[in-house]
């Protein structure tokens, strides 16, 4: 077969062209250390290399926005501890008031600690995040929440708004409590019914009652009322203000079969027992109604107000003995409600970690995909510059040596 | 007649030619389209004599080219896949290694600026983070524009592509007008020119370079060439031009005619092969998509973006506007309609809205809407156009104003403009809608432990003017249904309660669960106040990975995604064609030249065969002289 000198000439520049296009694609394979250098390369493995990529720069934000939740939820818990080291001393205060033994004074100076503590923890529902947003405003987080009227009752410009947090894909993660739902939303009483005590004459003291058959219970206003029964006792009526007459059960006749009061002993109906001491007049009432939503506030300045009215009289002192005794069990309601409420930041908390966990495992998951799918073979890149580089001199060197080649070398 | 002396002279005469035939070889072996040429040598005619014939010397025949026209018509077809194909992927690699480039990709910045959107959810009320959610979305708003204007260019390179093209065709035209004239005027008995055959089919391979012909000789020598479908480019010595022409929809945009007559027509869908058919191919194939999907995207980012903003409320505590402005789909009239209709496009669905172009022809009676990328028709005047609007494919077709004549027609591009236009519609951080304009709260007093959720606004915007009216919803006695009060909801009372039943009220829904006490009020309200609210930042952001687009298949990312997969497919494609065509295009040529090139060590053996030959010959003239000298010496004595 016949070939042609420029045929020749063009065929072996061509095939070093060709050597050293693909040596300089190597090349920059390896200097890039990446697979993928345009899409057309690999226009599957392109686009799973974008698409991988959104998801680690998605699940890193998710990552950073775990932080920023951790951080809110960590501050919120900082300031519950706050809230229950107060209300568990202002508790001591209450048990150490209690005390017959006090004098008017000492309790007068047990008011002052817990007026300074009411204004601490005003402080510390007050309190801003790291952003300087308020942590218990609920949206409206840059209002100041709680303010103090001049008549010393709290009020919440808050709102009941609860800020959530991206943390993974489908997953987010409410960074906050409201302060209506931490301060305000407390029950009183022992959380399902709260004694008040009337304009007694007497020296009677309730507790705060406890329910033995919550399936008995019927939510309704009862007034335990004092009498005299046909018996010529001392004697207790119950009766609803929806239900109407409780004790004695009906048919019986009130106050005429009402039964007869003895100090001390327990006064059970409608799977609640309550137990009412000391010496009542007759006429003397006691109120037992559902339990409401008290703030803490209040709570702590109805104790307060109870420390600073002078009681040196039997009477008084027993009013003075029902409201710190409804201190008390407003406190534990208090004390508990913080603590449901911590319990639940510690739930969440735990929710972000094993969200972070499950966010770093899908992190480097995608990761070795996007090393797989992108990553260069670098073994098998350096062995294929090698093979390249011996290819392109030796078409080199078989340029040189052909194009040597030629008869009028001889011709002279 | 037949003595030495004669018979040399004719063979000096002869290998001279040979020999300068020999030297014209070897002085073209790098002349492009240059046949090797041949000396065919024969015997001259022979004397009779009485012993029988004479041999009376050597005589050149002709001298001809070593030419195959099949070869030569193989490499001429190749050179026009060939190099359609490059120029179709090396215009193509100019969008493909864009796309997916790290720093001048979409995807890095889309990914911040929904990073941006996150972390204002993390800190509503901060300026920071609402000035780099403004600074985020102009960076990918200006990306969306910087994309647009790279492919602008583009569309302007394959215009002036083009335009070269066309001028190069008419250029070789000319010439191959001229060679086919000068061919035919000096082809005789003795055969045609050579050079002249040769250089008329390297203006040909040339031409081919640029479209793909065909081509057909005539018996007088001409060589005929037609492009396209068969438009007759050179006939003879006669010669027709390319021209350029505008597009009749979109007057940016250029097209090849063929002049033939008054009016050029046309012929841009019928060209193929060259870098016409590749830029072409380009255009159609690659841009024209590309373009179209970006615009899709650009186009779902916005619709959807603004969608959920103006259901947000702002800092000031105003209901959120747009984020991002965009240009509405585009109606072009073809230049030649004689109606003067004007035609408006907007987009009713985005998600619905596809990648293609539209054409809209008034046929008779008949309003024709055709789907350009799979040709799928639409009759509009079933569904009541051009008295009302029509819907398709989440583009709102209406007529706009003026009438729409006969054989008139529309080019619709519902995401072609987009991305150009796309921009930032706030400048203030605190118009940035992060918080609801609703909020819901329970009474301190309730006494049962039922719940309300924190509400979501109902799309689609704007929002209905009671939205943010308190509304109460109070349970009755027994807490078995609730009664609800408020501007905007028609007071409906003894409303049935199931726990965890949704109800919705004035564009809004809220969720009530639990066991809500006889006499327990909720309440849903403006949010005054609400900087601390994040909730529609929370859902902007949630659109990073929603089914917003293509019917709720794609997101953004996926979108895009597609868009650079079918970039690089075509790209990889061209590559593998242009490829495959290469090597088929050397082996062709090689053929070529293997039976047309010089070579020239065959040259240098010519040379010196012929050399011995022309020796020889002079040799025989020495011997007739000594012959004679014989003669003349025996005579002298």
């Amino acid at each position: 077969m016949r070939i042609s000198t420029g045929q020749q000439q063009a065929q072996t520049v061509q095939a070093m062209l060709d050597q050293q296009s693909r040596l300089a694609r190597t090349q920059q394979q390896i200097a890039s250390g990446q697979r993928i250098l345009v899409p057309s390369d690999d226009p599957t493995g392109a686009k799973q290399l974008l698409d991988l990529g959104a998801v680690v720069a998605r699940v890193e934000q998710y990552q950073r926005n775990a932080g920023v939740a951790e951080a809110r939820l960590g501050a919120e818990e900082n300031a519950l501890r706050s809230t229950t080291n107060l209300l568990q001393r202002v508790r001591e205060l209450a048990v150490q008031a209690n005390n017959d033994t006090l004098s008017g004074p000492d309790r007068k100076a047990i008011a002052i600690e817990v007026r300074e503590r009411l204004t601490e923890l005003l402080g510390v529902a007050n309190s801003p995040d790291a952003n300087g947003e308020y942590l218990f405003g609920g949206y409206r987080a840059t209002t100041r929440p709680f303010s103090v009227a001049a008549d010393g009752t709290v009020t919440y410009a808050g709102d009941q708004g609860q800020r959530q947090v991206q943390i993974g894909a489908d997953r987010r993660i409410v960074t906050g409590d409201s302060g209506d739902a931490v301060f305000q939303a407390v029950r009183n009483g022992n959380g399902t019914f709260v004694v008040d005590q009337g304009a007694n004459a007497g020296t009677a003291v309730a507790d705060a009652g406890t329910v033995l058959d919550p399936s008995a219970w019927v939510p309704d206003q009862y007034s335990i009322e004092f009498v005299t029964n046909s018996a010529g006792a001392l004697a207790y009526q119950i009766i609803g203000a929806a239900g109407g007459q409780v004790v004695p059960a009906l048919p019986a006749v009130a106050p005429a079969a009402a039964p007869a009061y003895t100090s001390g002993a327990a006064i059970n109906f409608q799977g609640v027992q309550l137990t009412i001491t000391g010496t009542p007049a007759a006429g003397d009432t006691f109120s037992l109604g559902p339990s409401r939503n008290q703030d803490i506030f209040a709570t702590l300045k109805a104790f307060a107000t109870a420390l600073e009215t002078s009681a040196t009289e039997p009477v008084a002192r027993a009013v003075q003995h029902n409201s710190i005794n409804r201190a008390l069990v407003d406190l534990d309601q208090a004390l508990q409600h913080i603590t449901v409420v911590e319990a639940g930041i510690g739930g969440r908390l735990n929710a972000i970690d094993s969200q972070r966990n499950s966010n770093d495992d899908e992190r480097l998951r995608t990761q070795a995909l996007l090393s797989e799918v992108g990553d260069l073979d670098y073994a098998q890149a350096i062995t294929q510059l090698n093979q390249q580089q011996v290819a392109l001199s030796a078409a080199q060197q078989a340029y040189v040596r052909v194009q040597g080649l030629s008869l009028f070398d001889y011709l002279g | 007649m037949a003595d030495p002396l004669n018979i040399s002279v004719s063979a000096l005469l002869s290998y001279q030619r040979a020999l300068s035939t020999a030297s014209h070889n070897i002085a073209n072996v790098n002349t492009a389209g240059y046949s090797r040429q041949r000396v065919d040598l024969g015997t001259q005619l022979p004397n009779y004599s009485g012993a029988g014939y004479l041999g009376n010397g050597v005589q050149v025949d002709g001298i001809r080219r070593v030419y195959n026209e099949f070869l030569s018509t193989q490499v001429r077809d190749l050179t026009a896949t060939q190099r359609e194909a490059e120029v179709l992927q090396q215009s193509a690699s100019r969008i493909d290694n864009l796309l997916a480039d790290p720093n001048a990709g979409l995807m890095p910045l889309a990914g911040q600026f929904f990073a941006s959107l996150q972390d204002l959810a993390n800190d509503p009320s901060s300026t920071a983070a609402r000035q780099v959610v403004l600074d985020k979305s102009e960076s990918l708003a200006s990306r969306f524009r910087a994309f647009a204007t790279y492919f602008d260019g583009l569309a302007a390179g394959v215009n002036s592509g083009l335009a070269t093209a066309v001028e190069q065709v008419n250029a070789l035209a000319r010439q191959i007008g001229d060679l086919n004239q000068n061919i035919q005027t000096l082809s005789g008995a003795a055969g045609a020119p050579n050079d002249l055959l040769d250089q008329r089919d390297e203006l040909i391979r040339q031409l081919s370079e640029y479209v793909a012909v065909s081509v057909v000789d005539q018996d007088n020598g001409d060589r005929n060439v037609f492009i396209g479908a068969g438009q007759p480019l050179v006939v003879g010595a006669r010669v027709q031009q390319l021209t350029m022409l505008r597009d009749p929809y979109d007057p940016v945009r250029q097209r090849v005619g063929f002049v033939s007559g008054a009016v050029p027509v046309d012929i841009t869908g019928q060209l193929t092969g060259g870098e016409i058919g590749g830029l072409l191919a380009f255009r159609d194939q690659v841009l024209d998509p590309a373009y179209n999907r970006l615009g899709q995207v650009a186009q779902g980012i916005a619709a959807t973006m603004n969608a959920q903003h103006r259901l947000g409320m702002d800092l000031n505590g105003n209901i959120g506007g747009d984020l991002f402005t965009v240009a509405a789909p585009q109606a072009l009239p073809r230049s030649s309609n004689t109606g003067d209709a004007v035609v408006g496009a907007a987009i009713s669905d985005v998600s619905a809205l596809t990648a293609s172009d539209y054409r809209l022809d008034r046929r008779g009676t008949d309003y024709v809407l055709t789907r350009l990328s799979d040709g799928v028709a639409v009759d509009l005047d079933a569904a009541g156009f051009p008295g009302g609007a029509v819907t398709v494919d989440g583009l709102r077709i209406s007529l706009a104003s003026g009438s729409i004549d006969d054989g008139d027609s529309f080019l619709l591009q519902p995401t072609r403009g987009a991305s150009a236009s796309l921009r930032v519609a706030i400048a203030d951080t605190n118009a940035i809608a992060a918080a609801s304009p609703i909020r819901t709260s329970s009474a301190q007093a309730n006494s049962g432990s039922g719940t309300i959720s924190a509400g979501t606004v109902d799309g689609p915007p704007p929002v209905g003017p009671d939205l943010t009216a308190t509304v109460t919803i109070t349970f009755n006695d027994p807490p078995t249904s609730f009664n609800v009060a408020g501007a905007g909801t028609g007071d409906p009372a003894n409303v049935p309660y199931v726990s965890g039943q949704t109800i919705s009220y004035n564009g809004w829904t809220v969720q009530l669960s639990g066991r809500p006490g006889i006499g327990d009020t909720f309440a849903v309200g403006a949010n005054i106040g609400g900087a601390g609210d994040n909730r529609n930042a929370l859902a902007l952001g949630a659109l990073q990975t929603a089914g917003t687009l293509d019917r709720g298949q794609s997101t953004y990312a996926d979108a895009y995604g597609n868009l650079v997969a079918a970039v690089a497919v075509r790209t990889e494609r061209a590559q593998a064609t242009s490829q495959a065509q290469g090597v088929l295009l050397n082996q062709a040529t090689a053929a070529r030249d293997n039976v047309s090139g010089v070579n020239l060590d065959e040259e240098a053996a010519n040379l010196l065969r012929y050399q011995q030959a022309y020796q020889a010959a002079a040799r025989v003239i020495e011997v007739a002289n000594g012959l004679f000298d014989s003669i003349l010496n025996a005579v002298r004595r």
